[in-house]
C-alpha cells in the first residue's frame, strides 16, 4: 500500500488575524514496507502531518491518496472504517484503555472490525508473544512499565492487520534500553508483517534505525533521505 | 467487550460511583417510603371509613340525601333489608333511624347525630363492638341506654351510668327529648365521627320521635371488590324508592384523596427522577471529560460515533441500574420490616384521627411499583447519558486527542 501526499496544507485558525500554517504544501510518497522517520523540532508540523496521513485530521487543501483511495474525500463514516481496517496508531503516551488487560486492549480493535472471538484471541496472543509480553497478557496497563505499555500499544496497532502504522513520538517517554528493545520489535514486525511504519520523532536513536528520514521544519520538508 | 469496558469504566473511580449509587439508594428509599406511607395512610382511611362509618353501601330515601329530614324515611326498610341480605355478596345489613339533636349533660351540650340501631344488626355491619372502650354495648332491656364516644364523654364530663338528655324534633315537628343513661363509651380512629355520633336503641328512638320508620340501610359486603357488582344489583332491586351509594359517594372528599394517591406518588417519583437525572449527568460529565483523550484514541482506532454513544449510554445504564437495583432491594427490605412492625404515629393521633387514619401505619407498595420505579431509573439514566455523550461526539478524533483535562 503506497501513500501519496500531494500539496498538503493545514492551516489552523484560517479565518482569524493569526492563521497558523502547520503543514505547508507538502508532497511526498511512501512505498509499501518502508520504515520512515519524520524528524523535526517541536512545533514543526510532524504530528499534524501524521494526523492527516492517518485520517484523524482533515487538510485545508491537498490530498492524501492511499493506494487508490483519496482519504481526504471520504465522509466521516467511511473514514472511520478506513482507519479501522488500514491504519494502526501508536501514541507517545501509549493511550491504552486502563480498564482493559493487555490482551483485551489488543483484542478490542479487532472486535471493532467484527472479527470472531477465536481469531481475536489467537492474534492477540501471537502479537503479545511477538512483543515479548506473553507472560503479561492479563495485566492492566497500570501494572506494566512504560516500555511494556508501549509494546502493548505496538501489538494493538498491528492487531487489525493495518497497511501502515503511524507512531507519534513512540519513544519519547522511554529510556535507552527500552527504546532499543521497542525499535527492535517494530523493525522485526515491519519485516515479518510487511507493514509500513511512519514515525514522527526527534529522538536520534529512532532516526538512526530508520531506513528513510524526512526532515520537517516550519511545515515543509527540508530533507528527504534514504539511509 | 463493550459491556465489559462500560462496566469497568463505571467502577474505575469506585469512590465517585459508590457515592452516586449510595445517593440513589437513599433517594429511592425515601421515595418508596413516602409512597408506602401515602398508600398505607389512604388504605387506613378507606378501611376505617368502611369499617366504622359508611360500610360498603348505603341506601337512603333520595330526599334524605338532600335535606336529611326526619320525614324522608325509607319505605318498608326492614323488608328491603331482608331482601338485600339474600343478594349474593352481601354479608350483613343494618337498619337505622337517624335524628339530629342535642346531647346535654350537667357540664355541657353538643350537637350529635342520634343513631337508632338494632344492636345485633349493627355489630354485624360495623365495628361498634370492637370500638367499645369502656362499659358495655346497648343492652336489650333497661330504660333508654345510650353509647357515647369517649371524646364526648370527656367533654361532657360523663362516666358510665351518667345521665344525659337528648333533645330533637319529633315527627310532628315538636321539640322533644328524653333522659338516657350512658352504658358504654366507644372510640373509633375517626375523631370527627366520634364527635358527631351517639347510639341508642332504634325502638327507644322510634318511641320518642313517633316515627316507626328507618332512614338508612348500611350494607357490609363479603369483599371490597364486590362493591360495584352488588351496587348494580341493589339499584335494580330498589328502583327509584332509594338511592344506593358506595363509600366513595358517601365520602366524596375521601374518594378524591384516594384518587390522588397515584398522582402524589407520580410527583414523588418525578422529583426523585429529576434529582437522579442531574446526578447521573454530573457523574457522566466528569467521567467523559476526564476521558476525552481516551475517546479520541477510540475514535482514531475505528470506533464509530454510534458505538461511542452506545458505550456512554451503557455506562449510564450500569450506574443507574446498580443504584436502582440496590435501592429497590434496600427499599423492599425496609418496607418488609416496617410492614411487620409498623410505623408508630401515636404523637400525631389527634391530627390523624381527623382523617380517620390509624396511629400505627404499615407502609406498603405493590410489586409493580418497584418494577416501574426501576424502569424509570433506567429511562432517566438513558436520557441523562445523552448530554455528556454529545459533548464528546461533537469533537473530531484529533480534537479529542489533543484535549487535556
Amino acid at each position: 500500500m503506497s501513500i501519496v501526499v500531494d500539496q498538503l496544507t493545514r492551516i489552523y485558525n484560517p479565518d482569524t488575524d493569526f492563521p497558523i500554517t502547520a503543514v505547508n504544501n507538502v508532497s511526498l510518497e511512501v512505498k509499501p514496507g518502508e520504515f520512515v522517520a519524520v524528524m523535526g523540532p517541536s512545533g514543526s508540523g510532524k504530528t499534524t502531518l501524521l494526523n492527516m496521513l492517518g485520517g484523524i485530521d482533515r487538510p485545508s487543501s491537498g490530498t492524501v491518496r492511499i493506494d487508490d483511495s483519496d482519504i481526504t474525500a471520504l465522509g466521516d463514516k467511511e473514514l472511520i472504517s478506513f482507519r479501522r481496517d488500514n491504519i494502526g496508531f501508536i501514541f507517545q503516551d501509549f493511550s491504552l484503555l486502563p480498564v482493559l488487560t493487555a490482551k483485551e486492549n489488543v483484542e478490542f480493535v479487532m472486535q471493532l472490525q467484527g472479527r470472531s472471538h477465536v481469531e481475536c484471541a489467537t492474534r492477540s496472543l501471537q502479537l503479545l508473544n511477538d512483543v515479548g509480553l506473553g507472560d503479561r497478557l492479563n495485566c492492566v496497563p497500570g501494572k506494566l512499565s512504560g516500555g511494556q505499555q508501549q509494546r502493548v500499544a505496538v501489538a494493538r496497532a498491528l492487531a487489525p492487520k493495518p497497511k501502515f502504522v503511524l507512531a507519534d513520538e513512540p519513544t519519547a517517554n522511554l529510556d535507552a534500553v527500552t527504546t532499543r528493545d521497542l525499535l527492535d520489535i517494530m523493525q522485526q514486525l515491519n519485516e515479518k508483517e510487511g507493514v509500513t511504519f511512519i514515525f514522527s520523532t526527534h529522538d536520534p536513536r529512532v532516526i538512526e534505525r530508520a531506513r528513510r528520514v524526512i526532515v520537517f521544519e516550519d511545515g515543509i520538508i527540508k530533507e528527504d533521505r534514504v539511509q | 467487550m463493550l459491556l465489559r469496558l462500560a462496566w469497568r469504566n463505571v467502577w474505575r473511580n469506585r469512590l465517585r460511583s459508590s457515592i452516586m449509587v449510595a445517593a440513589m439508594v437513599f433517594g429511592l428509599l425515601g421515595a418508596v417510603l413516602m409512597s408506602g406511607f401515602v398508600i398505607a395512610m389512604t388504605n387506613s382511611m378507606i378501611e376505617n371509613a368502611i369499617k366504622y362509618q359508611t360500610s360498603h353501601l348505603q341506601l337512603h330515601n333520595p330526599k334524605f340525601i338532600v335535606g336529611e329530614e326526619l320525614a324522608a324515611w325509607l319505605p318498608e326498610a326492614d323488608g328491603l333489608a331482608t331482601q338485600i341480605r339474600q343478594q349474593p355478596g352481601v354479608a350483613a345489613v343494618t337498619v337505622r333511624q337517624l335524628v339530629d339533636g342535642m346531647l346535654a349533660s350537667a357540664a355541657s351540650t353538643r350537637g350529635v347525630r342520634i343513631n337508632g340501631i338494632d344492636l345485633e344488626q349493627e355489630v354485624a355491619v360495623t365495628a361498634l363492638a370492637e370500638s367499645l372502650a369502656e362499659g358495655g354495648l346497648l343492652p336489650a332491656d333497661g330504660r333508654n341506654p345510650i353509647m357515647v364516644s369517649r371524646r364526648n364523654a370527656e367533654r361532657l364530663n360523663l362516666r358510665i351510668g351518667s345521665k344525659v338528655v337528648l333533645t330533637f324534633t319529633d315527627a310532628g315537628g315538636e321539640v322533644t327529648g328524653a333522659a338516657f343513661r350512658v352504658c358504654g363509651f366507644f372510640k373509633t380512629p375517626l375523631s370527627g365521627f366520634d364527635d358527631a355520633n351517639v347510639y341508642v336503641r332504634r325502638s327507644d328512638l322510634a318511641g320518642l320521635t313517633g316515627l316507626d320508620q328507618a332512614h338508612e340501610l348500611a350494607v357490609r359486603l363479603e369483599s371490597d371488590a364486590l362493591s360495584d357488582q352488588v351496587k348494580t344489583a341493589l339499584v335494580a332491586l330498589v328502583g327509584a324508592q332509594a338511592t344506593v351509594r358506595d363509600w366513595g359517594e358517601v365520602q366524596p372528599i375521601l374518594a378524591a384523596m384516594t384518587a390522588s394517591v397515584d398522582q402524589t406518588n407520580s410527583i414523588l417519583a418525578a422529583v426523585f427522577m429529576a434529582a437522579l437525572g442531574f446526578g447521573i449527568v454530573n457523574i457522566m460529565l466528569m467521567s467523559v471529560f476526564e476521558r476525552t483523550r481516551e475517546f479520541g484514541v477510540l475514535m482514531a482506532t475505528g470506533m464509530t460515533k454510534a458505538k461511542v454513544l452506545t458505550l456512554i449510554i451503557i455506562e449510564a445504564l450500569f450506574l443507574g441500574g446498580s443504584g436502582g437495583l440496590l435501592g429497590m432491594a434496600v427499599s423492599w427490605l425496609v418496607l418488609a420490616l416496617l410492614g411487620r412492625v409498623g410505623l408508630p404515629f401515636g404523637a400525631m393521633a389527634e391530627g390523624l384521627g381527623v382523617y380517620g387514619v390509624d396511629t400505627v401505619l404499615y407502609p406498603e407498595v405493590p410489586g409493580s411499583y418497584y418494577l416501574s420505579m426501576f424502569a424509570l431509573v433506567l429511562v432517566t439514566s438513558l436520557l441523562a447519558a445523552f448530554y455528556p455523550a454529545r459533548q464528546i461526539l461533537k469533537k473530531s478524533p484529533v480534537e479529542a486527542l489533543t484535549e487535556r483535562h
